[in-house]
């Protein structure tokens, strides 16, 4: 009776414990996606859609949006510092390139506007980083922010 | 005896530390630490590194909807006018009792937010700040609006872009407050109820005409770009009782949209300008939509719209 006792609250502890963390690491996300991302933005006002996850080195992401003809997009991506550099690309449904933040020096802000109105998808790579082992490599905030240009 | 109970404790705990903390780290959205696919992928030695690129392929998938902030926008911007009387009124905000309802009426008060913001109707934007304020208490999203919210609107109530700025701030917020929680399914809704009062407040604006005003019709046919996120959005989350529901009523707006048509007339071409950081995506489309499915699109938005907000 006392072990059973004696486990659940070393079970509880833990769950507890991880509850807390987890709780902790999201609002730290939500938090770093305000403090870093938001101001990326510049002059554009944010959609005020939350992208934002926790990725490592090496992993993949995408995400689909409608961009409006005669609607001017800023597109920031940000990570935090200890990740390795973010690589962004926007293609098309036929998955055609039309930008590549590879060719301007890992950018991590754009401006985009079409001339139709069309679904893209921005796909997200966290590089992978060779200078650490699989055991001790770092996972972190990734987000990516929507802008619209102000009406004028 | 009681020195080893200590012992077999300890390292139950170490052990399930450890395996916990492994899992939780793990587990992010539709990510798994390495799947049976990966570890077959990983296998397989001599498969074509093209193929491999392939099964590597995302597993986080994020489907970006219009907010209402960006569909206000849209809408000012094909020069609709501003008219009251169209919005969900605020007296209902009481009727509002169950989670759907709550998260849809959240995105539609918000909507109504966004536009009234754009047209500079300040007094308007505080009472629908107020009602938003109410469904997300009723949902016990913490924090995302709260008295300082309104007080900071009040105080910027001539200055239309930090108003912008506030109602973004919210609706993030919200949105993360609710994904970061588990609770995605109730923020989908909130997004399908924004994106529906949207799609309202644009079709209402045309009084039934196709010719009044060409640029509001036009936002109106791309929603069917915009239906697909949605229905994807829902697929996501199809396991729960009020988003079934959801993707039936999104299910009957769907089969209108099918008869309107995109056509692509041209090859996507991308001009970049490195110097002033912005690339242009060049494309030419058509559309068609007839009037009998422009009426059609418009009962059946206005239905479902009348649905939600009873």
């Amino acid at each position: 009776m006392i072990r059973k006792q004696f486990i659940a609250n070393i079970v509880g502890s833990i769950i507890l414990f991880l509850f807390i963390i987890g709780v902790d690491a999201n609002a730290q996300c939500l938090s770093f996606a305000k403090k870093v991302g938001k101001p990326k933005l510049g002059n554009f006002v944010h959609d005020g859609n939350y992208n934002a996850t926790t990725l490592g080195a090496g992993e993949t992401a995408e995400l689909y949006k409608t961009f409006f003809k005669g609607q001017k997009y800023r597109i920031a991506v940000s990570k935090i510092d200890n990740l390795p550099e973010i690589h962004f690309r926007v293609v098309n449904e036929d998955n055609k390139t039309l930008f590549d933040n590879k060719d301007h020096d890992y950018t991590d802000v754009w401006d985009f506007s079409v001339e139709t109105t069309q679904t893209l998808v921005v796909k997200i790579k966290v590089l992978d980083d060779y200078n650490t082992n699989e055991l001790n490599s770092t996972n972190g905030c990734v987000c990516v922010l929507f802008g619209i240009e102000k009406n004028k | 005896m009681r020195k080893t109970f200590n012992q077999v404790s300890k390292l139950f705990f170490v052990f399930t530390l450890i395996s916990l903390l492994a899992a939780s780290c793990a587990s992010d959205g539709k990510k798994s630490a390495k799947s049976e696919e990966e570890k077959i992928i990983e296998s397989a030695q001599d498969v074509d590194p093209k193929m491999v690129e392939d099964f590597n392929k995302s597993k986080l998938i994020f489907y970006s909807l219009p907010s209402p902030l960006e569909t206000a926008m849209l809408i000012k911007r094909s020069g609709a006018r501003y008219d009251e009387q169209i919005l969900n009124p605020t007296e209902n905000v009481t009727n509002y009792n169950t989670n759907l309802k709550m998260a849809l009426n959240l995105g539609i008060y918000s909507a109504d937010l966004s536009y009234t913001s754009l047209f500079d109707q300040t007094q308007s934007a505080i009472k629908y700040m107020a009602c938003a304020k109410k469904m997300a208490e009723g949902l016990s999203i913490l924090d995302a609006i709260d008295e300082s919210t309104i007080k900071k609107l009040e105080d910027n109530m001539n200055n239309r872009d930090a108003v912008m700025e506030i109602i973004s701030e919210t609706f993030m917020n919200s949105n993360a407050y609710l994904k970061e929680n588990d609770r995605p399914a109730i923020s989908v809704m909130v997004l399908v109820g924004g994106w529906v009062e949207g799609l309202y407040l644009a079709t209402t604006l045309t009084n039934g005409s196709m010719d009044n005003n060409q640029r509001l019709v036009d936002r109106i046919i791309y929603q069917k770009l915009s239906l697909i996120t949605v229905l994807n959005l829902l697929e996501s989350y199809s396991d729960n009782e009020d988003i079934d529901y959801l993707q039936q009523k999104i299910g009957e707006l769907k089969s209108i949209f099918e008869e309107i048509k995109i056509v692509n007339t041209s090859k996507v071409e991308a001009e970049t300008d490195s110097e002033n950081k912005i690339t242009t995506i060049k494309a030419d489309s058509e559309t068609h939509m007839s009037k009998e499915v422009f009426d059609k699109l418009l009962q059946k938005v206005a239905e479902i719209r009348a649905e939600f907000i009873s």
